[in-house]
């Protein structure tokens, strides 16, 4: 099933290409532990799993959104049985076994896992992008988010919707 | 001769008052300058008050502005650094609610976020009427229109993301001057105080001056009263002094006058006892002896008539120098061996009017008495000097001007201050019983005030003594009339001459009538002045009117001689009188052209006399 079925045309493709530079802007506000990286100007990766329409625009969103931080960004393409390892965030764009499957295997590794509109009750990253009023939000799973050891900015959970909550 | 001597008091005062008034002078003016040195302290303090005062102010506007634009920096900084999630997820609620939380603070007006284009993004604002710009101004802090802006720029990593406006208000003017206005007060308040205690510090410094000023003003006055009173005091003895003199001169002037007139009857009767032979050997003897005794009488009461101011003076212009060097050799006889006479004449003297018989028989006195005092020997010093008597140091009954002073100084035993206050007293003496009269000094005050002057003696026991005569200056010119030659008219009258004798005591009459015809003069008599015209009208012949100067009836002897000299020019006259304040006596002195015989008077006198006035040419 497709949970972003309802969005067709230039509003969903303008809505990808939003997801897609904030798959670049979560960086800034998010902490991982010192062993997560090797040299000190590793770049952060940012993995992304499938060929949805994100996956597409992360490339060229990259350009647009400022840079984050020292390190910068690098955007890796994986397929759904890729090894997470390397990936610091990791967006999987399409649901299915092989996303669940990735995500159980990304539990507990200092990996920002992001979804797109998991439905409640589903699989979700620590990030789960959502609509809300027209516009792209996201959730937050904080729980998931300190198994992970990753420590999200206030800022950015000021900005989290809550689980089923507008 | 003795200085006139000035009161001590007056001397240690006029002496003492410069220097005192410098040095207050001085005090004053080192008060003035602390008055004033305190003054400027307290302007000063005051001034610095203010000044820091206003310092006080200025600095806290300063650092308050300084405050509040770190105060909204800070804001804004917060802002903009809690806004980046928001700008960079486009989550204008999440932008809203962190610029409505400035909100809380009164002061911010307007705040309000703008995404990294300058586009408004969120914004908060307090009225309508304070909108924020539809697009970013220029980055920093600035005052506009009394309203502190503030623009930060919402940085991520090293990119700017968007920018924060803030825009508050400065607390409002009147409310600041309202804080200040505190200070001021209480500024305003010290230096009021501090210029309050200044100006009172000065009121009592200068109330105090004013004290001390009194003080010595009421010390002044203390010491010139002081001396007025000593003054006074001296004035009042001397003036006590002069009374006392007075009443006893008019008292002795009274027994004189009547002594006179019995001594001119028995010394008169005696002299034509003696004249005619009457009797023998003894009993020309004993009127001889008589006549010496009334002789001696009339020279006693003489001598008081000179205390008295009585006896008529015959005053001539002289010199005084002159005088004394002529009396110098009979002074000499007088003190004998042991006492030696010293003179310091001054040159330039002035000339007095004075009688020169009455002048000769003062300093006779005077070396008398000097020579009694110096019973084993001395000096006596015989100086004269000019002197000015002025208003101060005339006291006593001297009057202020110029004066030839006579000073006979001896070194003898000096008189205590009784005896000088006593000594010009006649019959006043310390000496022996039969060695004195008592009248030697009296005589000498009796002449000196009757020629105007005074006499005044200062003494010390053991020292000696100094007696000072002050003769009024003549003022006249030099040499008019030194004596005349005085031949010695031949005695004995002129049958052909005439003399009506006026006389109202028949004795005394009798006795004058006698006398003149003894003298071989043609007399008439009458005994009175209407009685002596109508013998003058009955006899053209007569020649001389000799006549006493007190008469009853109408007529004195002044004025029936003005009469008789309306009637007939050429009449001459010869007045007599046992008492000089007469008619014819003007203060002492015979007025010009008048002769006159004082009474008692001897035949030879008589004779002479009238033989002068007889042989003058018309």
């Amino acid at each position: 099933m497709s949970w972003n079925a309802a969005a067709e045309g230039p509003v969903r493709a303008s809505e990808q290409a939003v997801k897609a530079a904030y798959l670049h802007k979560l960086a800034p506000f998010i902490e991982w532990p010192a062993a997560a990286f090797g040299p000190p100007d590793e770049p952060i990766t940012l993995c992304v799993v499938g060929a949805d329409p994100v996956s597409a625009l992360v490339d060229d969103a990259g350009g647009s959104v400022p840079r984050s931080g020292e390190r910068g960004v690098r955007v890796r393409h994986l397929s759904a049985n890729d090894s997470e390892a390397g990936c610091h965030i990791l967006y999987i764009g399409t649901p299915g076994a092989a996303a669940v499957a990735l995500l159980d295997r990304a539990r507990g590794k200092s990996i920002l896992t992001v979804t797109d509109a998991a439905p409640p009750g589903s699989r979700r990253g620590i990030v789960n992008f959502v609509v809300r009023d027209n516009r792209v939000r996201f959730e937050i799973d904080t729980d998931a988010a300190a198994q992970s050891r990753l420590a999200i900015s206030s800022k950015l959970l000021n900005l989290a919707v809550r689980d089923g909550a507008p | 001769m003795t200085p006139p001597r000035e009161p001590l008091a007056d001397d240690s005062a006029a002496a003492a008052t410069p220097t005192e008034d410098r040095g207050a002078a001085r005090a004053a003016a080192a008060r003035a300058d602390r008055r004033g040195l305190l003054s400027a302290i307290a302007g000063a303090g005051a001034a610095l008050l203010v000044i820091a005062g206003a310092f006080v102010v200025f600095y806290s506007e300063q650092s308050y502005r300084t405050v509040k634009i770190q105060q909204a920096d800070a804001q804004t900084r917060i802002l903009a650094s809690t806004v980046t999630a928001a700008l960079a997820f486009d989550d204008r609620k999440a932008a809203q609610e962190y610029v409505n939380a400035l909100a809380v603070d009164p002061q911010v007006q307007v705040a309000a976020v703008y995404d990294a284009s300058g586009t408004l993004f969120a914004a908060y604002a307090r009225s309508p009427a304070t909108a924020p710009p539809s697009t970013v101004a220029a980055p920093g802090a600035r005052v506009e229109d009394g309203a502190l802006i503030v623009v930060a720029p919402v940085q991520q990593a090293s990119a700017t993301t968007g920018w924060v406006y803030e825009r508050s208000v400065l607390e409002p003017i009147s409310r600041r001057i309202e804080r200040y206005a505190v200070i001021g007060l209480l500024v305003s308040m010290a230096a009021l105080i501090l210029l309050l205690l200044a100006v009172a510090q000065n009121r009592l410094a200068r109330a105090n001056d004013t004290l001390a000023g009194q003080r010595q003003a009421l010390a002044e006055a203390n010491r010139s009263l002081l001396a007025q009173i000593a003054q006074r005091e001296q004035a009042e003895t001397a003036l006590r002094q002069a009374q006392k003199m007075e009443a006893i001169g008019q008292l002795t002037g009274g027994i004189a006058h009547d002594f006179n007139n019995f001594l001119q009857v028995i010394q008169g009767n005696l002299q034509l006892l003696e004249r005619r032979g009457v009797g023998g050997d003894d009993t020309q003897r004993m009127i001889r002896a008589a006549i010496r005794s009334a002789e001696r009488a009339s020279t006693l009461t003489r001598r008081l008539l000179a205390f008295a101011r009585r006896q008529p003076l015959n005053p001539v212009p002289i010199d005084v120098n002159k005088l004394i060097v002529a009396t110098s050799e009979l002074l000499r006889g007088t003190l004998g061996e042991k006492v030696t006479i010293e003179t310091a004449l001054a040159g330039g003297l002035w000339r007095v009017a004075a009688d020169p018989n009455q002048l000769e028989n003062a300093l006779l006195n005077l070396a008398v008495n000097a020579r009694d005092a110096m019973p084993d020997g001395g000096k006596l010093r015989i100086e004269t000097a000019n002197a000015h008597l002025d208003a101060a140091s005339s006291a006593g009954d001297a009057l202020p001007g110029p004066y030839v002073v006579i000073a006979v100084s001896d070194q003898g035993t000096g008189m205590t201050k009784e005896t000088r206050e006593q000594a010009f007293e006649p019959f006043f003496t310390t000496k022996d019983v039969g060695k004195g009269s008592g009248l030697g000094l009296s005589q000498v005050y009796g002449f000196i005030k009757q020629s105007g002057g005074y006499a005044k003696i200062d003494s010390e026991p053991g020292v000696g003594t100094t007696v000072t005569l002050y003769l009024p200056r003549l003022a006249e010119s030099p040499d008019a009339t030194p004596g005349a030659a005085d031949a010695r008219p031949p005695l004995r009258g002129r049958e052909d001459v005439v003399i009506l004798a006026v006389e109202d005591d028949a004795d005394v009459r009798a006795h004058s009538v006698a006398l003149l015809r003894e003298l071989g003069y043609a007399v008439l008599e009458a005994a009175d002045g209407a009685a002596a015209l109508d013998v003058l009208h009955r006899h053209p012949d007569v020649q001389l009117l000799f006549t006493d100067v007190g008469l009853p009836g109408g007529l004195n002897g002044r004025e029936l001689a003005d009469e008789a000299r309306r009637r007939r020019p050429r009449l001459r006259v010869l007045f007599t009188s046992g008492y000089a304040r007469d008619a014819i006596v003007h203060h002492g002195r015979l007025d010009p052209g008048v002769d006159l015989l004082a009474k008692p008077f001897t035949f030879e006198a008589l004779a002479a006399k009238v033989r002068e006035i007889v042989d003058r040419a018309p």
